[in-house]
């Protein structure tokens, strides 16, 4: 059986830290594109931390939500791509050929989630920061799309470790960039088609959840919803 | 590197070519991947520990092939060598568990920063300007000696001081042994949150003059008083990993938390029940809520005795805090008071942290006594669930002995208050050298403190940072650090883990310019100064002293290592030395003594009518206290709570921004007694209508292309008022008022989702 990728995201661990974040950067030699540019809305975060603010103070509560590719079943931005860069592969990964994208931007228009991202000019890093990216992640040039891959380059680098010798690959064996920087454990990878793997049982969770489920895109990221219930009650109580 | 640029220059390969600071050829193990051994593709990994913060962690550094432009012995060629790729937590180190914070995982920039400083300068402009001109180092060091041997013919030995970032451990220890050697005093510290009052109330409350570690993973109910506990403060990597375990990690169990603060911080927007405070009063909630428990029989005073009891008016149970009483004074309803003392008396075990802005104001020193006889009501000290102490595992360098003296661990350091009054000549003795190692205090101190003039004043200061920044650039002689990846490093954290910790590591890389370790710089001038010097600092290195402080720890204390030699090889092997066992080190703990403590009312600066508003500055996420501004991924890390990048913002209630006319993104200024500002402003629902909050960490006048000039620097509005205690700064003790000046900008990150537009920035 393929395996089937998928995250699980513990919201009721997570703590808005953005080591996920500064991680991924790191792990995918994704670019910063500096003041100017980012005003104009063109940074690139593989992950974001989003941020749900409810009520007024002094009653005020805060979820923080990591948010990136939700890897999707049935992901909107494939169909609308007309050179077939944005493609599933047969783990289950939302993959995206870079050497394919002619930067039409159909996908990031069709995707629910806001984490597809065009790279408008080509990457700079100022000398000796070069010497810091990952040789096993393609840096990309001006004109194409790109997005969180699951840290593909892990995937493989596991495959093939496990396969040189003779084994199938181990629940836990690869960790996604994010998920091993994350300190409070809120991000746990794995093999949804493994129904021992800690993804699948944490997804069997009464918590999960997808994020805009309803649109019907089949993500393969769970969200374990935060708990908590008695704060109501308690600010019911006081005031 | 492109292909012509590498074909004009030389290169310079091969393990001859390292530096002479990189030890003795002779060393058991081998600290740089010969290059013959590099497999193009394949990864290392190699122990180090981050410098990014007190808190230790332990990293692995991923390590691979790569063609670096190097300088070596004078010589610019390029050189195929390892370099560092990625950090990650080191899984076996025990603070940091396997994984690192986000400023953690950026500081490989530090390594790679464009605009490092790469060999010896020396000034050329004024002071402040910045321009130098390039020396080398034995011309460098020479120039250094010549100044100390002066002041050795004068006898102006004490005329000698050192300022330094916070240090532990064997760097910190081979500068206080060359001071002391000297015949000067011991170094100074500068840090803009320091937690020196929490260390002193510590000591007089537990005989510990040292930072609590706190064991959420096993406790049920958490109560904090302002520590950003999950982000910026003590030992954040280690305190959310154990903060996950406390809220998923037992089954059919959840702990709650509870966060008390004027300004939720990324900490408090975690909390199950966020319960704004006045300013200054945490102290006064925390008894509040002892008394409740007291009256009710919910704990029993004797629990408590004798840290409560340095509490004025603790074995009368407390009367000046009843619910109403405090009500009056906190801002938080009295039911809601009693409320939590039932549930932290319900769910144990139960613990409580203070950091931050309550031990910054001038009653800092009582909130945090205040919070430790909470913690002893809840009988969580030393409990499991609880707070403890850190075993202690400093690696010391052994004594020296000479015919005249003995050269031992001067464990001491003088205040800055101290060392900045000799600067300016108010107390002798004057300073004329002065050493000056990673802290900007031109940056990070009030205005009043006369930072600019009292440097002024020293005929002479040698820098040994890596960068120039708002103080280096008033440096004479500048003689750059390596970086942490490029040289031996060693730590001694003070919290985070309930086994006693020594971070320890070979360099992971060779470096890439013309830079030498500091504590190699230190002996080598110990060494040609000769002498009393010489004697007291006998080793070769900085790796021969490390060998020498950790071949002295206790190897029996660990199970892998039976002599001291094992003992050097398995802390290279693991990145640092810790205990096997966990140990209780709660009878470690003295008993409270001294006179009882009564109330202490917070002072403030600024007059309430002419100031209105209560000024906040808090450490930033990406930034700390603006020692992290110049990295570009810290920089274009969208802060988590306003998305805000590359820029510094005013957080204000949305009912204060209305009657004051600010919208989002509307330039403000702000002003206090000090001086004034202006920023964007930044309408947030989770602040008092009377506190303005200001994140610290840029406005730096020099510090990197990424850095200089950027944003506006809050430190400047603060007054200088002190704790009187420990004499730190009251940081969040100034009152500011704000007025609308025009339209600004912000930089936010639009992220978001287009099917939930109202539901997720605001
Ligand atoms: S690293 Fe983990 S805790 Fe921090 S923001 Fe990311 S998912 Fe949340
Ligand atoms: S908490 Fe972060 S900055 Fe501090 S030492 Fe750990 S990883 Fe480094």
């Amino acid at each position: 059986m393929p395996h089937r990728w998928g995250m699980v995201v513990d919201l009721d661990r997570c703590t808005g830290c953005e080591a996920c974040v500064v991680a991924c950067r790191a792990e995918n030699n994704v670019p910063t594109v500096g003041e100017a540019e980012a005003a104009r809305g063109r940074a690139i975060h593989w992950i974001r931390v989003e941020r749900y603010v409810d009520g007024e103070f002094p009653d005020v509560r805060v979820k923080f939500l990591p948010v990136f590719c939700q890897h999707c079943d049935a992901a909107p931005c494939e169909p609308v791509c007309p050179t077939y860069a944005s493609y599933h592969t047969a783990d289950g990964l939302n993959a995206q050929v870079y050497n394919r994208c002619i930067g039409t931007r159909y996908c990031a228009n069709a995707c629910p989630y806001t984490v597809r991202f065009f790279n408008f000019f080509n990457p700079v890093w100022e000398k000796p920061l070069h010497l810091q990216l990952n040789p096993d992640v393609s840096v990309r040039e001006v004109g194409v799309m790109e997005k969180c891959t699951f840290c593909v380059q892990r995937i493989k680098a596991a495959e093939i470790a496990a396969k040189a010798e003779d084994r199938p690959l181990r629940d836990g064996e690869v960790v996604p960039a994010c998920a091993q920087a994350c300190p409070s454990r809120a991000l746990v990878f794995g093999d949804l088609n493994d129904p021992d793997s800690e993804a699948s049982r944490l997804a069997g969770s009464h918590r999960a959840t997808h994020l805009l489920g309803e649109l019907g895109t089949q993500p393969k990221v769970f969200y374990l919803q935060r708990e908590g219930g008695h704060d109501r009650q308690d600010r019911e109580g006081d005031q | 590197m492109d292909r012509r640029n590498f074909l004009k220059t030389s290169t310079v390969g091969g393990a001859a070519a390292a530096l002479s600071s990189c030890g003795h050829p002779e060393a058991p193990l081998v600290r740089f991947l010969p290059d013959e051994e590099l497999v193009p593709g394949v990864a290392t990994w190699k122990p180090s520990v981050c410098p990014g913060c007190r808190a230790g962690c332990g990293v692995l550094v991923r390590v691979m092939e790569g063609d670096a432009e190097v300088i070596r012995n004078g010589q610019h060629g390029v050189v195929r060598m390892g370099v560092a790729k990625k950090l990650e937590g080191n899984p076996e180190h025990p603070i940091s568990q396997g994984r690192l914070c986000p400023r953690g995982q950026a500081a490989i920039q530090l390594t790679y920063h464009p605009d490092r400083l790469g060999h010896p300068l020396e000034r050329v402009g004024a002071r402040g300007s910045g321009e130098y001109k390039p020396l080398d180092w034995d011309a460098a060091i020479s120039t250094l000696v010549e100044r100390l041997r002066a002041l050795d013919d004068r006898r102006a030995h004490a005329t000698l001081a050192a300022l330094t970032r916070p240090l532990r451990g064997v760097r910190r220890e081979l500068i206080a042994r060359f001071l002391q050697a000297f015949g000067a005093g011991p170094p100074s510290v500068f840090e803009l949150f320091s937690d020196d009052v929490l260390r002193r109330a510590n000591e007089r409350s537990f005989g510990r003059r040292q930072l609590p570690t706190f064991d959420l993973s096993r406790a049920r109910y958490v109560i904090s008083f302002g520590a950003d506990f999950l982000g910026t403060w003590n030992s954040p990597v280690a305190q959310s990993a154990a903060y996950g375990e406390m809220r998923q990690g037992r089954p059919g169990i959840r702990g709650t938390f509870v966060q008390v603060e004027p300004r939720m911080s990324q900490t408090g927007a975690n909390a199950d029940r966020w319960v704004p405070v006045r300013p200054g009063t945490e102290g006064v909630l925390a008894l509040g809520l002892a008394h409740v428990m007291l009256q009710r029989g919910l704990a029993s005073a004797s629990s408590g005795a004798a840290v409560g009891a340095l509490i004025d008016g603790w074995d009368a149970g407390l009367p000046a805090y009843a619910p109403e009483a405090v009500e009056r004074e906190t801002g938080v309803a009295a039911r809601r008071i009693a409320r939590l003392a039932s549930e932290l008396a319900a769910d144990r075990p139960a613990v409580a942290i203070i950091g931050g802005a309550p031990l910054a104001h001038t009653n800092g020193f009582f909130n945090a006594i205040a919070v430790n006889a909470l913690n002893a009501v809840l009988d969580s000290v030393g409990r499991p669930g609880g707070m403890r102490f850190m075993p202690e595992a400093r690696i010391t360098l052994p004594e020296v002995r000479s015919e005249t003296s003995t050269a031992s661990s001067a464990a001491r350091e003088q205040s800055f208050s101290l060392l900045r009054d000799r600067m300016r000549g108010v107390t002798g003795p004057g300073v004329e050298v002065l050493l000056l190692y990673d802290a900007n205090p031109v940056f990070a101190a009030p205005r009043a403190w006369r930072i600019r003039e009292a440097l002024a004043q020293v005929p002479f200061i040698v820098s040994f940072g890596s960068f120039l920044d708002d103080t280096s650039t008033f440096a004479d002689l500048i003689l750059p650090d390596h970086s942490f990846l490029e040289s031996w490093m060693d730590d001694a954290p003070e919290s985070g883990s309930d086994r006693a910790v020594v971070s320890v590591a070979a360099p992971a890389m060779r470096p890439l310019h013309d830079t030498r370790a500091t504590a190699d710089v230190l002996l080598e001038i110990a060494r040609q100064l000769g002498g009393r010097v010489s004697t007291a600092l006998p080793w070769h290195s900085y790796e021969d002293a490390l060998r020498a402080a950790v071949q002295s720890v206790d190897a029996g204390a660990s199970a892998d290592a039976k002599t001291s030699a094992d003992v050097w090889t398995l802390v290279q092997q693991q990145g640092g030395w810790w205990t096997e066992t966990l140990e209780s080190s709660s009878s470690e703990m003295k008993r409270a003594a001294g006179a009882s403590i009564r109330r202490a009312t917070p002072r403030f600066d600024g007059d309430e009518t002419e100031y209105p508003f209560h000024f906040l500055p808090y450490p930033s996420q990406a930034f700390l206290d603006g020692s992290l501004a110049h990295l570009p991924w810290m920089q274009e890390l969208p802060d988590v709570l306003s998305t805000a990048m590359w820029g510094t913002w005013v957080e204000i209630n949305p009912r204060t921004a209305e009657r004051l006319g600010v919208s989002q993104g509307d330039l403000v200024e702000v002003a206090s007694s000090q001086g004034r500002l202006e920023a964007p402003a930044l309408v947030s629902p989770g602040i008092a209508p009377d506190v303005v909050a200001m994140p610290v960490g840029q406005g730096h006048r020099t510090f990197t292309r990424y850095a200089s000039g950027r944003g506006a620097n809050p430190v400047a509005l603060l007054a200088p008022l002190v704790e009187p205690e420990s004499g730190t700064l009251a940081w969040a003790a100034t009152r500011v008022r704000v007025a609308r000046k025009g339209r600004g900008r912000l930089t936010l990150f639009a992220g978001g989702l287009r099917e939930r537009p109202g539901g997720v920035t605001r």
